[in-house]
């Protein structure tokens, strides 16, 4: 093996997509356990949290532009590195989500009118997505990318229930309006949680096997 | 391989073997090179690509231990048939070295040395020898002094004379077997431009160390390893998702 240094820069590059996909994970995470238990100060860690995330994807995208100028990165090395820059750019947007999914707890002022049960496991969901899809990313693993983005489907299929679910109760009771709207809003971010992991599997399918396949 | 090629076939080369003395170099290789575009060949040290560059104008013929089977057509035409006239070879598909060896005399004469020995009339000699030199890049900056010694030029004008004198003898094809490895980056940009220039009129095979610049200026790319050809594909593919991994290592540096 040559060019050991370059080498550990590739290695430095991947471990901060992982580190930044597991801050997303517990971001997504901890939002919806906020939600669910209206916890105020647990969607300002969430809240507070995104800055640390926002951080890592600026370092990954200095380390992924001192790669390209430095170290001419091509083939497999190249489909890395730009896919890198994607991947921390999805990681972002899903961490965003979280933020706005803290945020709409705070807004809401009134207690739950129900447990929350399909939005947890929405969530739940969207961060296995994010676990396995970080896998797949570790171990350049296609077949693994392919299947974790086939779950989004099943995050889409929820999402559409509890649309019409929430939309019927507002047009019973307008005294829930500001609340399901929240909720609304809510499940709109899981929803694009989802496909920002789906976007993850397609960069992984591209990193490992060179073809770009549309998953989401 | 690649798909069917736009301009043509220029250069068809089927089941080639060579040996110096018992050092069987190049094994059974296969290739159809394309009309009017560049071709790069690229791979470590030692691995045969300078090698069968040369039997694209039979310059191994001048080893006495080297030994050749297969064949070689340009345009249509086998190389190695005994009717082949080794020297109009040479001017149809042109060379041009690492290190530039221009002659020692002037600019002018550099240049019409090959058209005069292949019998061009003295009075075409001046518009040429002009024409050569703009074609190689090189006639703004010589063209007040064609009278002086080439050896005063700077590295990377010598080498683009060394192209200008290809062109003077009109060839079809031209060779290049690292012609920028001597040179600073600027002159190595010019030689670029040049090369992507004269691909509209000539077929250009290059041999290369430097991965960038195959990258860059070659439409497909060889790769060959220990005298073998492993693959050969466009060169986007071949820089993006190479199909052999022994490309892949080499090309991204993990070995070489």
């Amino acid at each position: 093996m040559t060019r050991t240094k370059y080498q550990e820069t590739l290695g430095i590059l991947k471990a901060n997509i992982r580190e930044m996909g597991k801050l997303s994970q517990d971001a997504i995470h901890n939002s919806v356990i906020a939600l669910k238990n209206l916890d105020v100060n647990l969607a300002e860690t969430v809240i507070d949290g995104d800055q640390v995330i926002d951080d890592y994807e600026l370092r990954i995208e200095k380390c992924v532009s001192q790669i390209i100028s430095l170290q001419s990165p091509t083939a497999g090395d190249m489909r890395l590195v730009t896919s890198c820059l994607k991947i921390a750019i999805d990681l972002e947007r899903m961490s965003d989500l979280a933020f706005d999914i803290a945020q709409s707890t705070k807004r809401i002022e009134e207690e739950h009118i129900k447990p929350l049960i399909d939005i947890p496991k929405m969530a739940e969901i969207a961060e296995n997505m994010l676990e396995q899809v970080m896998i797949a990313f570790a171990n350049n693993d296609v077949k693994l990318a392919e299947s974790v983005a086939k779950l989004d489907d099943e995050i889409d299929r929820t999402f559409y229930e509890v649309w019409k679910e929430l939309i019927t109760m507002m047009a019973q009771d307008e005294n829930i309006i500001n609340y399901a709207s929240q909720l609304l809003f809510v499940i709109r971010y899981l929803e694009r949680i989802g496909d920002h992991a789906c976007n993850v599997c397609e960069s992984v399918v591209y990193i490992a096997s060179g073809k770009r396949e549309e998953l989401n | 391989m690649p798909e069917a090629y736009e301009n043509g076939t220029e250069i068809e080369v089927k089941d080639l073997n060579l040996w110096y003395g018992d050092n069987h170099a190049l094994h059974d290789i296969s290739i159809d090179i394309p009309k009017n575009s560049v071709t790069a060949f690229i791979g470590p040290s030692g691995c045969g690509k300078s090698t069968f560059l040369r039997c694209l104008n039979r310059m191994n013929d001048l080893i006495p231990s080297c030994r050749i089977e297969g064949r070689v057509n340009i345009n249509g035409e086998d190389i190695y048939s005994k009717e082949t006239d080794v020297v109009d070879l040479r001017k149809r598909v042109g060379m041009v070295f690492q290190k530039p060896n221009p002659f020692p005399m002037s600019i002018f004469d550099n240049i019409s040395y090959g058209p005069r020995i292949h019998g061009m009339s003295k009075k075409e000699m001046p518009a040429i020898v002009e024409n050569a030199l703009k074609s190689g890049a090189l006639w703004k900056e010589v063209s007040d002094r064609l009278n002086v010694s080439a050896l005063d030029l700077s590295g990377g004008q010598q080498q683009r004379l060394c192209i200008a004198r290809t062109l003077a003898v009109k060839p079809e094809v031209i060779l290049f077997d690292e012609p920028c490895s001597a040179l600073d980056p600027i002159s190595t940009s010019k030689i670029e431009d040049v090369i992507l220039e004269l691909k509209k009129k000539y077929t250009i095979v290059i041999v290369t160390h430097n991965m960038q610049q195959a990258a860059r200026i070659s439409d497909h790319t060889a790769f060959f390893l220990m005298g073998d050809l492993v693959e050969f594909d466009k060169t986007a593919q071949i820089f993006e998702s190479p199909q052999e991994k022994a490309t892949e290592d080499y090309i991204t540096g993990r070995f070489g």
